[in-house]
């Protein structure tokens, strides 16, 4: 399943935890209830491990949400 | 030294620059694009978070220079469109005795294949297929986590 956009804007409120943004995105769509389901997917918070959701993120933080990895 | 690059690398000019008078021993791992017996590939294409993936090369350098006083290592990756047989990562652990730099050799590559953000895609004629992670190099990552802590 892909979410077909390049890019989509939201607004969030001031003080916006990663947990606060998973729970709007899968308001937003079906598809991020999929993918925070999906344990083998790891999500980073500016190159840093998420380990604990209720993190404040800020603005210009980049959040990355990373598939199962196969280099080597 | 750690780089993730496009070009190719020369394994004894990679052993020349790590090479010092204090290593008694070296170990090597070097992974080339295979021809699977069962899925006829034309190359694969390797993609990387590369900020991400330099962070996560480092702290692997880190641990295994602390757990395995290392001298030095050098891990090279290289990413982008690799035909079969041609070089994809190279892993060089340089200490005094042979044990440790080994074993740390297989903590490198096996830290690498399971925790590190590259991904791999099996190219044949224009189809371009993601390749799946394997259960057997996850488990092998998990065994080493015990090992590092």
């Amino acid at each position: 399943m892909k979410i077909q956009k390049s890019h989509e804007l939201f607004e969030f409120s001031d003080e916006l935890t990663f947990s606060k943004l998973k729970n709007e995105l899968i308001h937003q769509n079906s598809f991020f209830d999929e993918i925070f389901k999906d344990s083998s997917i790891k999500f980073f918070l500016n190159l840093k491990e998420i380990t604990n959701e209720d993190i404040p993120i800020n603005d210009g933080d980049e959040i990355a949400l990373l598939p199962p990895v196969t280099g080597g | 030294m750690i780089k993730i690059t496009k070009e190719d690398f020369n394994l004894e000019e990679e052993f020349k620059k790590i090479h010092t008078k204090k290593n008694g021993a070296y170990s090597f791992f070097l992974g080339t694009v295979r021809q699977d017996i069962n899925d006829d590939i034309d190359g694969i294409f390797l993609e990387c978070y590369e900020e991400l993936a330099y962070n996560q090369l480092n702290k692997i350098k880190e641990d295994s220079v602390k757990k395995w006083n290392l001298s030095d290592c050098t891990i090279i990756h290289r990413v982008g469109d690799l035909r079969i047989s041609e070089k994809i990562v190279l892993v060089i652990a340089a200490a005094p005795h042979r044990s440790d730099c080994i074993e740390a050799c297989e903590y490198i590559i096996d830290t690498l294949k399971a925790n590190v953000a590259l991904w791999k895609f099996n190219i044949k004629g224009r189809e371009k297929k993601p390749v799946d992670q394997k259960k057997k190099d996850l488990d092998k990552y998990l065994n080493w986590e015990q090992v590092i802590s």
